[in-house]
C-alpha cells in the first residue's frame, strides 16, 4: 500500500532543476509514496530569508507546515537539504514553544492562511528510500541495477548538519547514499569531501572562495575513480554540475565529472524515461554514464 | 579499561610526521585528556598537548578525535573503548602546528582582536547609579557569551579553508555578542567592519562550527543574527546583503525564488553582463529560467500579506532567531539519545564505508 506524503518541491525542482521534479514523480509510486504536492506554498527562504528576517522565515516556514497539515499526510517530503533544514528548523521551533506557535498561527490566520496546529514531520526523500520499507521496495525497483558503476557520494551540509535538527545519521560517518548506491547495484567511492560545503550559498556573493571549495569533491571524487557523483540537494547539483566549467577557467582543470541527483540514480537503475530523467539538463554531460550502464 | 589510540605526532625540528600508537590502562571514567595525560606520564613525556582546567571551561584542548574538533576534556573514552575502536587523535585545522597536538592560536586571536571584544558603551562618565540591565536583554546574547574560545568551531570552518583571512565563526558570534548587547553603542561602526570582504557574507552556512562547538553557541547563527541586525539597520550594501534581500523580495511577490534575475540584483548589473557567456551555456540547458511570465505561486497573496503583518510585531533583525531558541534548547542530540545511532556507529568507519572528513 502506498504511503502519502506532502511533496514540498522548493524553488529549484519547480525552475533550473526541473528534471529533479521529473525524475521525483516518476520514481515515487515505484518506492510506494503518493505525492500530494503542496501548491499553495512558496519557497522556504533557503538560509537567506533567515538571515535577512527571520521573523518572516519563521511565518513563510510554518505557513508551509500548515499546508502540509492539511493534506491529511503525516509527512512533508523534501528533496532538496536547504529546503529540509529550514523546515526543520522551523517545525522544531514551532512544535516545542506553545506561545510562539499561537502568535505565528494567529498570524497565518489573519492572512486566511491555516493556523498550523504541530503534527507533520519533515523528512527528506533520502530518508524515506535509506531505510524501512522504502529500502525494501529500492531493491525491487532497481532491477536494471547500475553494472559496479563508481558512484561518489555528496551529501552537501544542510541534510547532516546541524545534526540535532536534521539527525538522521551520523553527520560524520553518514551511510544511506552508500545504503542506496549498493542497493542499486553500482560501488559507492569514498573520499573527505563527500561531507563537505560545495559553496553554493556564496557562489554568488564570492566565487573565488565557493570555487575553492567546490574544487574538493570534484577532484577528490575524480582522483578516487568515480564515473559519476550523486547529491540529494539541487543546489549542490547546480553547483557540481554548472559550475565546473568556471573551475576549469580558473584552475585550467576539466573534470566533467557527471552529476546525477539522487532520484536519477535511482531512476537510471530503475529503467525510467529520458523523458522522466532529462539528462539533456546537464551542463556536463551524462553521455559516458549513460554508455557504461547500456554497454 | 584498556585504552588504544593513535596520534599524530609532528616534529617541528625535523618536519616529520608520524602516527604512533598507544596503549594505557585507565580507569572507566576517563576522559581522552586523561588518557593523554597518562600516556605522557608513563610512557612518552615528549608528547605535547595544551590543557589546564579539565572542566570545559578554558578552552585549551581543542583537537580531533577521527577527525572532529573536540575538547580532549569532554570526551569519555568508555564507549570507544566497548566498541573496540582505536581513535586517532590529530591537531585541529585551519591552524598552523606548532608540536604534536598543539597548533598556533595566533590568527584565531588576531581575529578576536579585529572584533573589538570589549564594550563600547559611548559615555566617558561614571554615572552616579548603576545602569541595570534586564535580564531578557541578557538573555538575547546568551548563547554568543558561553563561548570559551576553544578554536574547535574554526578547525572545520569551510569558508576558512578556502579564504584563510576569513573573521571565521568564533570571532563573528563574539562580534554579536557586542553588537547585541544593550549596553554598547558602536552597532553600526560594529556591522560595518564586520559586512567588510573577509566577514559575515563569507560565511558558507556549512554548519560545520554549529556541530562542533562544545558549549552550544552555534556559531552560524550567530552570524545570522548578524545578517538581520545588518538588513534591519541598512548596512546592505555587500553582495551577500542583496543576495539575501532578493529572496525576502522574491517571496513576497511571486512566492517562489526570482531564479533568472537572482544574478544582477546580487553582483549589479555591469558584473552580470560579465557573466553573459557562462548564463548563455547554462541556459541552452533550461537552467536559465525565462523570468517572463513570472513563476507565481497559487495564493502568494497571502505571503504578502504575511510579509507586511509582521514587520512591525518587534521581532525583527536578530530578535527573530533570539525568539526561537529557548524550543531550540530542548533538543537532545538526537545522535546520543538514540541507542542505534549510540557511539559505535559514530566511531566504526567501516560502517560507513571508510574514512571521511580529515584523519
Amino acid at each position: 500500500m502506498a504511503t502519502k506524503v506532502a511533496y514540498y518541491k522548493g524553488c529549484l525542482a519547480s525552475l533550473s532543476a526541473k528534471e529533479l521534479d521529473t525524475s521525483t514523480q516518476a520514481l515515487a509510486p515505484k518506492l510506494g509514496l503518493e505525492l500530494d504536492e503542496l501548491e499553495s506554498v512558496t519557497c522556504c527562504g533557503a538560509g537567506d530569508i533567515h538571515e535577512a528576517e527571520p521573523d518572516y522565515y519563521l511565518h513563510l516556514n510554518a505557513r508551509i507546515l500548515a499546508y502540509a497539515e492539511q493534506t491529511g499526510a503525516e509527512t512533508l517530503m523534501t528533496i532538496c537539504n536547504v529546503c529540509t533544514l529550514n523546515l526543520r528548523q522551523a517545525n522544531w521551533t514551532l512544535k516545542n514553544d506553545d506561545e510562539l506557535r499561537a502568535r505565528v498561527s494567529a498570524n497565518l490566520q489573519t492572512v486566511g492562511a491555516p493556523p498550523y496546529e504541530g503534527t507533520v514531520e519533515v523528512k527528506h526523500l533520502l530518508w524515506l528510500i535509506a531505510e524501512g520499507e522504502g529500502f525494501d521496495r529500492l531493491k525491487e525497483v532497481a532491477h536494471k541495477g547500475l553494472k559496479g558503476l563508481k558512484v561518489a557520494p555528496f551529501y552537501g551540509c544542510q541534510i547532516l548538519r546541524p545534526s540535532k535538527i536534521l539527525g538522521f545519521e551520523d553527520p560524520d560517518r553518514p551511510w544511506s547514499l552508500e545504503a542506496i548506491i549498493e542497493a542499486c547495484g553500482g560501488e559507492p567511492i569514498d573520499y573527505p569531501a563527500k561531507i563537505k560545503c560545495c559553496g553554493f550559498p556564496i557562489i554568488q556573493a564570492r566565487e573565488e572562495t565557493a570555487l575553492g571549495e567546490l574544487i574538493q569533491p570534484i577532484e577528490q571524487a575524480k582522483e578516487a575513480g568515480a564515473d559519476v557523483i550523486v547529491t540529494p540537494c539541487p543546489l549542490c547539483h547546480l553547483s557540481l554540475d554548472a559550475w565546473q566549467s568556471k573551475l576549469k577557467k580558473a584552475t585550467g582543470k576539466d573534470f566533467q565529472m557527471p552529476i546525477l541527483h539522487l532520484s536519477q540514480l535511482i531512476g537510471v537503475a530503475a529503467g525510467l524515461e529520458e523523458s522522466e530523467l532529462k539528462f539533456k539538463r546537464h551542463v556536463v554531460s551524462v553521455d559516458a554514464v549513460v554508455e557504461k550502464l547500456e554497454a | 579499561m584498556d585504552v588504544a589510540l593513535k596520534v599524530w605526532r609532528y616534529d617541528p625540528e625535523s618536519g616529520n610526521r608520524v602516527l604512533r600508537e598507544y596503549e594505557v590502562d585507565a580507569p572507566e571514567w576517563a576522559c581522552l585528556l586523561d588518557v593523554l595525560d597518562l600516556i605522557k606520564d608513563k610512557h612518552d613525556g615528549t608528547l605535547a598537548y595544551r590543557k589546564s582546567c579539565r572542566m570545559m571551561i578554558c578552552g585549551s584542548c581543542g583537537m580531533r578525535m577521527d577527525g572532529r574538533a573536540v575538547l580532549a576534556c569532554k570526551e569519555r573514552m568508555k564507549p570507544i573503548v566497548d566498541a573496540g575502536h582505536v581513535p586517532v587523535i590529530s591537531p585541529m585545522g585551519n591552524m598552523p602546528v606548532v608540536k604534536d597536538l598543539v597548533v598556533d592560536m595566533a590568527p584565531f586571536w588576531s581575529k578576536i582582536r579585529a572584533v573589538k571584544p570589549w564594550l563600547d558603551s559611548g559615555y566617558d562618565e561614571v554615572a552616579e547609579k548603576e545602569r541595570i540591565v534586564a535580564q531578557q536583554q541578557m538573555n538575547a546574547i546568551h548563547k554568543e557569551a558561553l563561548c570559551i574560545m576553544c578554536g574547535c568551531c574554526v578547525s572545520e570552518c569551510n569558508s576558512m579553508e578556502s579564504d584563510p583571512e576569513f573573521l571565521g565563526p568564533a570571532a563573528l558570534a563574539k562580534g554579536f555578542r557586542f553588537v547585541g548587547d544593550v549596553r554598547d553603542n558602536a552597532d553600526i561602526a560594529r556591522l560595518n567592519d564586520l559586512n567588510e570582504e573577509h566577514g559575515i557574507w563569507d560565511c558558507t552556512r556549512c554548519y560545520f562550527c554549529n556541530e562542533r562547538c562544545p558549549k552550544g553557541v552555534d556559531p552560524r547563527d550567530a552570524i545570522a543574527k548578524l545578517g538581520a541586525e545588518s538588513i534591519r539597520q541598512n548596512v546592505d550594501h555587500d553582495m551577500g546583503a542583496k543576495h539575501a534581500k532578493w529572496f525576502v523580495k522574491s517571496a513576497e511577490t511571486t512566492g517562489w525564488l526570482r531564479e533568472t534575475e537572482l544574478v544582477p540584483k546580487t553582483q549589479g548589473t555591469v558584473s552580470a553582463i560579465k557573466q553573459i557567456g557562462f548564463a548563455l551555456n547554462l541556459a541552452r540547458r533550461g537552467k536559465v529560467p525565462p523570468p517572463f511570465p513570472p513563476h507565481v505561486a497559487k495564493d502568494v497573496k497571502e505571503a504578502r500579506a504575511l510579509h507586511d503583518l509582521v514587520r512591525g510585531q518587534g521581532r525583527e533583525g536578530a530578535a527573530g532567531i533570539v525568539q526561537g531558541e529557548k524550543a531550540l534548547a530542548m533538543i537532545e542530540h538526537v545522535l546520543d539519545a538514540d541507542p542505534d545511532h549510540a557511539a559505535a556507529s559514530r566511531i566504526d568507519p567501516q560502517r560507513a564505508g571508510g574514512k571521511s572528513g580529515g584523519d
